[in-house]
């Protein structure tokens, strides 16, 4: 209970205080478990543009971006050693979003995995822009697509 | 402002910001769909202000099933500014005397100052934001930009070093628009104006509405201060 009050009652307000790693996921179906993944598909790919309506409409109720940030909050723990309550919590939502018809299924598919990327720039110096850098540093087992209620 | 207004207000904005943070769940699945809504009628009745201490107890509980839910604050800052409001206002109606509500909210008020202030230092010792690289990481890699026209914004360099000086000087700053009415007024809405663009730029539309939850109390407390001055 402490732990968990302890950071509310005296929090840290240190925004961006450094650019760490940057995550981003991408996913994955296969019809037999065990498969090699062929294709990755961005999951969430950023729009080219926004209108004005859609940016208003993000200000009210957002809930698809804000799941975003979680995710990758959750990346985040998993790159820094955290347990495995990070990983179910990722394939959790994201067999979610799958289900909700976010992201178009092939019909052969029985099986979803997904893979983090990690986006960091190499050290350099402060006013000097270092080499982009795209890693993959996770890659989930596979879930299985009709037992994502029992997931979530 | 009296402190019950101070309170009243910060209730209702408070209220709204639980209730656009509740609706996002009722896409989710199980126990957080149901959390979402009942914290949404919860967050309904605090800002018609109904059975203040009840509300007000019934979402300190529910926030800490959230948090647990999740092993921390599931939306990071924003989270963690409304559930200190939301403490405050609560620890408000438990005190025992005016005293300890004043102490219990200006607590809230001193987290607010040290928010812009802390966010400010960091950023100041840090030389990539002194240089506006961390500007250009966060607009070219990070997640944080809405769209890829957002993101192209990374090659904006001297745009990004000016901005990256005004974030830092304006937090710095922040805390002495506290010694007159007038510059901290003007200063809440410039950090109201931040805020929003944050939300229209990254997204992080729920850190407007926390922080603005907590301004009604800033008011009052520096009217407070000077009383006792």
């Amino acid at each position: 209970m402490l732990k968990v009050l302890l950071p509310i009652l005296f929090p840290s307000w240190r925004f961006f205080s450094g650019i760490g790693v940057s995550p981003r996921f991408d996913i994955a179906f296969v019809a037999v478990e065990g498969d090699e993944p062929v294709e990755w598909i961005p999951f969430r790919p950023l729009p080219e543009t926004l209108s004005l309506w859609q940016h208003f409409k993000r200000l009210l109720h957002n809930p698809q971006w804000n799941e975003s940030l979680f995710l990758n909050s959750c990346a985040e723990r998993l790159f820094e050693g955290g347990g495995d309550f990070y990983q179910q919590e990722i394939a959790a939502r994201l067999l979610h979003a799958v289900q909700l018809g976010e992201v178009s299924v092939p019909n052969a598919a029985g099986y979803m995995c997904f893979r983090i990327r990690a986006l960091y720039s190499e050290d350099a110096p402060a006013n000097c822009m270092g080499q982009v850098r795209d890693e993959v540093v996770f890659q989930s087992s596979c879930y299985a697509l009709t037992l994502r209620e029992g997931i979530v | 402002m009296t402190l019950e207004l101070a309170v009243r207000l910060t209730e209702i904005l408070l209220g709204l910001a639980f209730f656009q943070q509740s609706l996002e769940f009722l896409r989710a699945a199980g126990v957080e769909q149901k959390l979402g809504l009942l914290r949404a009628l919860l967050s309904f009745l605090l800002m018609l202000g109904v059975f203040p201490l009840v509300i007000c107890s019934l979402l300190v509980v529910t926030s800490f099933v959230l948090i647990q839910r999740f092993q921390g604050p599931y939306n990071g800052g924003s989270d963690t500014m409304s559930m200190l409001v939301l403490l405050g206002v609560w620890l408000s109606y438990l005190a025992p005397s005016r005293m300890w509500q004043e102490i219990a909210l200006g607590y809230v008020v001193l987290q607010l100052i040290w928010s812009y202030f802390q966010a400010g230092v960091v950023k100041l010792v840090n030389p990539e934001w002194r240089s506006g690289k961390a500007l250009y990481e966060v607009f070219a890699l990070t997640a944080y930009p809405v769209s890829e026209s957002v993101r192209g914004l990374a090659k904006k360099r001297q745009l990004l070093l000016s901005g990256s000086w005004c974030v830092i000087v304006a937090e710095l700053l922040f805390p002495l628009a506290f010694f007159n009415q007038t510059t901290l007024i003007m200063a809440l809405i410039c950090a109201g104006c931040f805020h929003l663009a944050n939300a229209i730029l990254f997204g992080l539309n729920r850190f407007v509405l926390a922080w603005l939850s907590a301004y009604p109390l800033v008011l009052w407390f520096q009217q407070r201060l000077f009383e006792l001055l």
